[in-house]
């Protein structure tokens, strides 16, 4: 059962299973709507508890752990994972794009962690594991997200600019230059959501990070403090990341004579071979 | 030459052992029917396009020695769609000037804007005004003038007048005479019916060119 420390409510194995009671309700929803989701409702629910608990397990077990090495391969296994899915989140682009966003989420995880680590949060010691994985998770996480989104609309923006393109390329305009335009709208698109939050913080939401550490026990002004650090470092992040992967991989619609490779030009295979986790999904797909 | 293409996703030899050679000061027109490669053709002679096979010479230099921007610099593809960029006229115009490859180099004045937008019947279209207010014609038109104030070598036009109205037309065909005039070897892919300006007529059919009389 729960008990209270410091008008915090400590959650215990019978709240949890009252929490899983919740889930009912979406049961139900689901068998009186007939939306045929039962299975979905019950794989996802259980893989939120598997997969939160052996988080929490592995976490505790990394803090009482840790060492220089171990939080750096962490951050390596969860750059690699970021990369992993961003690349199946991005369609409609040329194959070939994992090691530029690899590459990309790997700088600007690893400095700005350590930056914001080091600087602002003076950490000590410097791979502290309660404040390092934290924090490297939502700078990778926001870029991940923010890169899928860039790298997906810089290709259908050159795409939707195939005329333009032949014209300034043919004008004497190199890869860079005719892309331009599009590299600029991707990293646009990057930025909105990001800007978006920061403007609704505090108005129209109380973002996550800080309603976690109100909940915890933590005093609301300095849960504003960290959440502000949060968010600027979230930005500068995105933005870094977006430059970046757009930079990095604009160049692979281009043939090398500098010549924008057209919908007509390309291998109709193109995209079908890439992702592992996309292979999985349709295999259990298939399954099901 | 040899060009490959891909139809439905298959690659297709369009065209194999085709070859050309062009003389300063001639225009040159390239007829035949769709889908016979007349694009592609354009596209490969000013580097826009890969090629399986085959050498592209500009007054004896193989283009492997030539770097491809320079190259298009001097050969110039005047696309099928005209486009025009976010700006005024004048931006457009002078839009070969704010790129890398052309840094430095004088640009035209606005008199000889003004001048050049006369000769193709766009007086009342002002530097100043807005590149979308334009009508397809004018666009064309501005395309064309854009690529002529570079004073490129070899100029090909994919069908630059198949939208336009008579007039348009005309003013094309002047914009044409007036560089060949000055040295300038045109190739023109044409739909329209002979305008008398042609000193050249070439037919690309079934993946042959031949030289047809005028």
């Amino acid at each position: 059962m729960g008990t209270m420390a410091g008008g915090v409510t400590s959650i215990g194995s019978g709240e949890l299973v009252i929490a899983a009671l919740l889930m009912l309700a979406v049961g139900f929803a689901s068998y009186r709507m007939k939306l045929g989701m039962a299975k979905d409702i019950v794989a996802s629910t259980i893989r939120l508890f598997l997969q939160l608990l052996a988080l929490g397990f592995v976490l505790r077990w990394v803090f009482g752990n840790q060492t220089w090495w171990l939080v750096l391969l962490i951050l390596l296994f969860m750059i690699a994972s970021a990369a992993q899915i961003a690349s199946t989140r991005v369609t409609k682009a040329p194959s070939g794009l994992e090691p530029a966003m690899f590459l990309s989420l790997f700088i600007t995880g690893l400095t700005m962690t350590l930056a914001v680590t080091g600087l602002i949060l003076r950490v000590q010691p410097w791979y502290g594991a309660r404040v390092v994985i934290p924090i490297a998770g939502m700078i990778l996480g926001n870029s991940m997200s923010a890169m899928a989104v860039a790298l997906d609309r810089l290709f259908a923006d050159m795409d939707s600019r195939v005329d333009e393109i032949l014209a300034l390329t043919a004008l004497g305009a190199t890869a860079l230059e005719a892309a331009q335009p599009s590299i600029r709208s991707s990293i646009r698109a990057g930025l909105i959501p990001t800007l978006a939050s920061m403007a609704a913080a505090g108005v129209v939401s109380i973002p996550g990070m800080m309603t976690g550490q109100i909940l915890a026990g933590a005093d609301p002004f300095g849960a504003a403090k960290y959440q502000i650090v949060v968010l600027l470092m979230i930005s500068a992040s995105t933005t870094v990341c977006n430059m970046l992967a757009v930079r990095l991989t604009y160049r692979k619609r281009f043939a090398p004579e500098g010549f924008f490779i057209e919908a007509g030009m390309r291998d109709p295979e193109e995209g079908r071979r890439r992702g592992f986790w996309r292979r999985f999904g349709k295999r259990s797909n298939s399954e099901a | 030459m040899a060009v490959d293409v891909r139809q439905e996703g298959r690659i297709v030899t369009i065209f194999d052992g085709v070859s050309l050679r062009l003389e300063a000061g001639e225009i040159v027109d390239l007829v035949g029917p769709s889908g016979s490669g007349k694009t592609t053709l354009l596209r490969v002679l000013a580097r826009l396009h890969s090629r399986k096979a085959g050498t592209l010479l500009l007054r004896g230099v193989s283009d492997n020695d030539i770097d491809p921007i320079s190259w298009r610099l001097t050969v110039l593809l005047v696309p099928q769609k005209p486009v025009t960029v976010p700006g005024t006229v004048r931006d457009n115009l002078l839009l070969p000037w704010t790129l890398k490859a052309r840094a430095g180099k004088a640009k035209p004045s606005d008199d000889e804007l003004a001048q050049l937008l006369a000769f193709v019947k766009l007086d009342d279209v002002g530097l100043a005004r807005d590149s979308n207010q334009l009508s397809v014609g004018q666009v064309a038109r501005v395309a064309l003038c854009r690529s002529f104030l570079t004073r490129p070598d070899v100029l090909l036009l994919d069908e630059v007048d198949a939208a336009l109205d008579a007039e348009s037309a005309d003013a094309v065909a002047a914009v044409v005479a007036r560089l060949a005039r000055d040295g300038t070897a045109c190739v023109r892919v044409r739909h329209r019916p002979p305008d008398g300006l042609a000193t050249r007529r070439l037919r690309l059919a079934a993946g042959v060119l031949s030289e047809e009389a005028l």
